[in-house]
């Protein structure tokens, strides 16, 4: 089939202009078209987050591309899922701007989030609903056309078709984890946002959750941001690495030329580090 | 406004209604033993008094414009509290892109179904068990219903802002506000018969003055505008307040990160 070209112009291009000059046409596998978005997938400029006094995040910049796949990393109480629920409209920041795909927060959180598929190991769903229910409940709040066929098709992706006439206070842990990602792509998002998803997964289902995602990063062009304290993970899931610390970005770059600014060998001896400065600065407090 | 999003959201709580047996003593069988206390007592007091005879009427009428009020109320507050405090599900929704007034929509077009379900219920068991057919009240139960219906909305909403601001410990009140309307607000007598200091609070709620008008047209006098439009002025003064309300806690909610609160 001949791919047609298309320029998106509107809010995204508006966006693009105001930029500081990192930005670049992006390709959007995910469409039946190529198109042709010009600007970050999604930038955050300055965001500021005080809870008690206490800033949780502090002048945080992040910019994401179109088909990256982004670790969000750091020791506890760095700021990450606060951070995320920013991104996600849920938290409102003191100060900053979100945007993500030229949909501004909190004006055009609607459209935003049309676009961006979330899900974290600690989410309950629905209780006294199927998980087919559930799932078609969210299809339809995400305007999915055919919700039967986009439910089975994602049960069936991640191995969990058999859950669908299952109560959802009925599962485990981690079948309740594999049923929330499987939420959160069922609208094709171009934006998939996970904390911490394989916290609760025995290793060979969250080895294989890690592959699914891959696949639908790959199939579908889809941008992964992710928080994990698993540093085998987020080696395997990504290729770029935004280090958290105190609230702040510590390091932001690819997984082993982080790991070798900091002398060591991998990631893990990155997060041992910053994650013994912060217990050190707490102390000192 | 999506009304594929507004349809998806009623079709969520009919769901959990439909799964959950008990959801269903709301709208069967707390207006049935509603029916049946007050039209017992009604029955009573007139088997003692001759001038008493009309006391099932009004009771029975009073019980079933109540039932107005608290069904409105109760959607709107187990709606949201289904989502928030009872299912922890409430992330989940704010990170989709139904808006804050269609979720409303969606949970205050259930509403109106369960209060359909509910007036059926208590028409129904009125007329079998009292002989007492609210409909030869006529058509000035309409304005009564829209009246204590956006009373209703109005309670509804407020009891949202409260647990969007306090988390669970306010559910007490979704339970309980109504009861203090009740009292307050003269559904079966008028408010000179409520103690004396308690009656300038009664005077200035709409929901008083919609209860005098139903009192009036079961009398068999006509419709008193006066106290319909009095009521109606007074609750859409209360519905856009309390909604105010909602929405500045939703903000408060929003700004000091309470969504942890429910996930």
């Amino acid at each position: 089939m001949l791919l047609t070209p298309r320029l998106v112009f509107g809010p995204d291009a508006l966006s693009a202009r105001r930029g500081d000059g990192r930005y670049r046409v992006e390709r959007l596998a995910s469409s039946n078209q190529t198109d042709l978005f010009v600007g970050p997938l999604l930038d955050a400029r300055g965001l500021v987050k005080a809870f008690k006094g206490v800033r949780a995040v502090d002048a945080i910049d992040l910019r994401v591309n179109t088909g990256e796949r982004v670790g969000l990393l750091g020791p506890n109480g760095a700021g990450k899922t606060t951070t995320l629920l920013m991104l996600l409209g849920a938290i409102t920041p003191d100060a900053g701007e979100i945007e993500i795909l030229g949909h501004r927060l909190p004006q055009q959180r609607s459209a935003a989030m049309g676009i961006v598929g979330f899900a974290a190991g600690y989410l309950r769903l629905p209780d006294r609903l199927k998980v087919s229910e559930a799932l078609r409940l969210f299809a339809g709040l995400y305007g999915v056309d055919d919700e039967r066929a986009a439910v089975a098709d994602g049960l069936e992706r991640f191995g969990i078709a058999h859950l669908g006439d299952k109560l959802c206070e009925q599962l485990s842990s981690g079948q309740r984890t594999l049923v929330g990602i499987t939420k959160a792509i069922l609208h094709r998002p171009r934006l998939l946002v996970l904390d911490e998803p394989t916290a609760s997964l025995d290793p060979d289902v969250a080895l294989r959750v890690r592959d699914r995602l891959l696949d639908v990063c790959a199939a579908e062009g889809t941008t992964l941001l992710v928080t994990s304290h698993d540093m085998r993970e987020v080696t395997m899931l990504c290729d770029r690495v935004v280090f958290l610390a105190g609230g702040r970005i510590v390091a932001d770059g690819a997984p082993t030329d982080i790991a070798e600014s900091f002398g060591h060998d991998d990631l893990e001896g990155v997060f041992l580090q910053l994650a013994g400065r912060a217990l050190s600065e707490a102390d000192e407090l | 406004m999506s009304w594929r999003r507004i349809r998806t959201v009623v079709r969520r709580h009919l769901s959990v209604m439909w799964r959950s047996p008990h959801r269903f003593f709301d709208v069967s069988v707390w207006p049935l033993l509603d029916v049946l206390l007050w039209g017992t007592l009604g029955t009573f007091v007139a088997s003692e008094s001759a001038s008493s005879k009309a006391s099932v009427a009004y009771l029975l009428a009073g019980i079933c414009m109540f039932h107005v009020l608290y069904q409105m109320q109760i959607a709107l507050a187990t709606g949201f509290m289904e989502e928030s405090t009872w299912s922890r599900n409430l992330l989940n929704v704010l990170t989709t892109p139904v808006t804050e007034a269609e979720y409303l929509a969606g949970i205050g077009l259930l509403g109106l179904l369960k209060l359909c379900v509910s007036l059926l219920t208590l028409v129904v068991s009125a007329f079998v068990f009292f002989r007492f057919n609210l409909g030869s009240v006529g058509w000035g139960l309409v304005p009564v219903s829209a009246v204590l219906l956006v009373c209703g909305w109005a309670i509804g909403f407020f009891v949202i802002g409260l647990i969007l601001r306090y988390g669970a410990s306010a559910e007490v009140l979704a339970w309980g506000i109504q009861f203090v309307l009740m009292a307050l607000s003269g559904v079966f007598n008028p408010i000179t018969s409520i103690p004396a200091a308690l009656r300038p609070i009664a005077r200035v709620l709409p929901t008083t003055h919609a209860f005098a008008a139903l009192r009036a047209v079961v009398a068999g006098d006509p419709l008193p505008w006066h106290d319909i439009v009095v009521g109606s002025i007074g609750a859409f003064v209360c519905a856009g307040a309390a909604a105010f309300y909602a929405l500045r806690m939703l903000k408060v909610f929003r700004e000091r990160g309470f969504i942890t609160r429910f996930s």
